[in-house]
């Protein structure tokens, strides 16, 4: 009998000794399963995929105004012109592809910078507590109601009357850089909220107490024990995020203070608001990549929510 | 003891909030130095002692923390300034625009409670129904939806393609509709408010479907059914009560959104608020209308952070106060 179990061949013994499937396997195999996630998933590599090798497939250079010349600005979408043409002359398809590498740009800078000054403050707040909790996150709610669009519009356009005729006036998209510093600098209360959250959850883990009692160092236990396991929701804020500065920025530009250096579809809206009427190809192309896009980051954010955390919702 | 204590803190922290916004904004508009000189120095024929004399008149000589003092004085007794471009009082503009802001926000904000409401006990009951999904998904989409392109759409479609409905300002310049005032800008409102009510309509469903499926799902609800009630009963009367907290919370956010927007909602409408105002103000600098339009809206939107709270404790005896 027991020589018979141990020449099976599946043993269980083999079996148990795999290691079990890891956390984030375990998640991808949930997040397959659901379809919001997925429609997500395609959505946000179509937008990376254009931002990577649209530049290089695009019809004209984004530059290229030449239609204006033949008088064929406006032109409605045809052969010749995927999309139609804008009322400077620009392929307005072109534009649109040169728009999504400036669009990746803001999300993932603006959250770059939430996220490091979300997890160090919040980390912080959640590991040593009592007056410092309190303090970092009062300011945190100051972050939090001040109103945030409002502003970022007034910050940009007095920060850009600063800089002339200093050194900072020559850096290149130095106004798109401003435009996604802000952003970065008003969204990371929500990611510091959550690190605390999640800290102050783990901090009396069994398995964090065990890492105490062998002498594991105070850092080694929040770099390599703690962090790693507070990070799925902070991946879902993140993705939430990056759509949200997207759009922000995307208004910002609509309004007129964007960097006119820059190709963003936000300004391609601003240059053609006041066409649509003869050339709503020119706004509504920019306008549904960033629909698409903040969708495909919304999706996916709820989609790695599901994953995560499969007791949340039946 | 604990009520008066936690609004204590409340309203504390609503003051420095407020102080700290101001603070800052007032060190970035003096840190591009005086307005004037910069709005008039292309001007031709412009002296030094006009420039001076215009200064004194709108108070931009002296030292920054005097200033600030004085501006902080003035507030308190609500004395906003003297608008540079417009050379009228700032509290003056503030009334008329932010009334036009008011008239576009607060009719979308009870038109997208009622909808979505109604859409998430739908979907709710019939979970995982058609119907259900139909609403979830059109919310989802409707939640990524920029405001602007529902905007863009709708003027596309109602304004130039049917031509039925105006596509920007507040009152016809000519004709008015049906010759009244009232029909007139009524009529100018559909579109506007309908692109607000899109934009908030579709998360508030979501967030009212979810709870409602959390309050469903609970023992009180169960014994109600057991009881022998009524659906429209257990649902509408005992169910949706306590669904409507998080509702009512989020009403406040949302709110907070709409004015913060507001520049964009009145851009694409050509819309004579708030926004609209603040947009022309910062392209002209005219510093006296940037203050006061954002300590309007900053009061606005800490005075419904803190009714939300309030309402929040009021409503649920379940929360504890800290």
């Amino acid at each position: 009998m027991d020589a018979d179990f141990a020449s099976s061949p599946v043993s269980v013994l083999a079996t148990l000794q795999r290691p079990p499937a890891g956390v984030w396997r375990q998640a991808w195999h949930r997040f397959r399963r659901n379809r919001a996630g997925m429609i997500g998933l395609v959505l946000v590599t179509l937008v990376v995929l254009t931002a990577i090798i649209g530049p290089f497939v695009a019809p004209y250079d984004p530059n290229d105004n030449a239609a204006m010349l033949r008088g064929a600005s406006n032109a409605a979408p045809s052969a010749r012109n995927w999309l139609g043409t804008d009322r400077n002359g620009y392929d307005v398809l072109s534009r649109t592809i040169y728009g999504a590498p400036t669009a990746l740009a803001v999300g993932l800078g603006a959250m770059l910078i939430a996220s490091l000054i979300g997890v160090l403050v919040g980390g912080v707040a959640g590991y040593v507590g009592g007056f410092t909790d309190e303090a970092l996150m009062r300011g945190a709610e100051f972050f939090m109601v001040v109103p945030v669009f409002v502003v970022i519009l007034a910050v940009v356009r007095l920060f850009g009357i600063i800089v002339v005729g200093t050194p900072l006036e020559r850096i290149p998209n130095f106004n798109l850089m401003t435009i996604i510093l802000l952003l970065g600098l008003f969204s990371w209360p929500q990611i510091a909220r959550m690190t605390r959250a999640e800290f102050l959850r783990l901090r009396h883990a069994e398995f964090v107490e065990a890492a105490r009692c062998i002498g594991t160092t105070p850092r080694e236990i929040l770099f390599r024990h703690i962090l790693p396991n507070a990070l799925p929701p902070l991946i879902v804020l993140v993705a939430l995020g990056i759509g949200g500065a997207i759009l922000a920025e995307a208004m910002v530009s609509f309004l007129g203070f964007g960097d006119p250096k820059s190709i963003s579809w936000g300004q391609i809206l601003f240059f053609n608001y006041q066409s649509l009427k003869v050339a709503p190809w020119a706004c509504l192309a920019p306008g549904t990549a960033i629909f698409v896009t903040v969708l495909g980051f919304n999706l996916l954010a709820d989609g790695l929510t599901d994953a995560f955390n499969p007791r949340v919702r039946a | 003891m604990g009520a008066l204590r936690f609004l204590l803190r409340r309203l504390a922290f609503s003051a420095a909030l407020i102080l700290g916004v101001s603070f800052i904004l007032f060190a970035l508009i003096n840190a591009i130095g005086n307005p004037i000189q910069i709005l008039l120095s292309e001007t031709p024929g412009v002296s030094e002692e006009m420039i001076a004399t215009l200064s004194r008149y709108y108070g931009l000589d002296g030292n920054f923390i005097d200033r600030y003092g004085a501006w902080l004085w003035s507030i308190v007794h609500f004395d906003f300034g003297t608008s540079i471009i417009y050379n009228q009082p700032v509290g003056e503009l503030l009334e008329v625009y932010g009334l036009e802001t008011l008239k576009l926000q607060l009719p979308a904000i009870l038109l997208s409670t009622l909808i979505a409401t109604a859409a998430g006990v739908i979907a709710a009951m019939r979970q995982h129904g058609w119907a259900d999904f139909s609403i979830v998904s059109s919310a989802m989409l409707g939640h990524s939806l920029p405001g602007f392109l529902v905007g863009i759409v709708l003027i596309l479609i109602f304004s130039y393609w049917l031509g039925v409905l105006p596509s920007y300002g507040a009152y016809s310049t000519r004709n008015l509709m049906m010759g009244s005032m009232v029909i007139d800008g009524l009529w100018h409102m559909v579109l506007p408010v309908a692109m607000l009510t899109v934009f908030n309509t579709a998360t508030l469903t979501l967030l009212m479907r979810s709870s409602l499926v959390d309050v469903l799902r609970q023992d009180y609800i169960t014994a109600a059914w057991a009881s022998g009630l009524p659906a429209r009963r257990v649902v509408l009367h005992h169910a949706l009560r306590n669904a409507f907290i998080p509702q009512l919370t989020y009403l406040g956010t949302l709110f907070g959104l709409m004015l913060g927007t507001a520049p964009v909602t009145e851009t694409v409408f050509t819309w004579p608020g708030l926004g609209a105002l603040y947009i022309t103000a910062i392209h002209q600098l005219d510093y006296p209308v940037i203050m006061g339009v954002t300590m309007v809206i900053t009061v606005m939107l800490v005075v419904a952070t803190l009714l939300t709270d309030i309402a929040y404790v009021v409503i649920d005896p379940r929360i504890r106060l800290g």
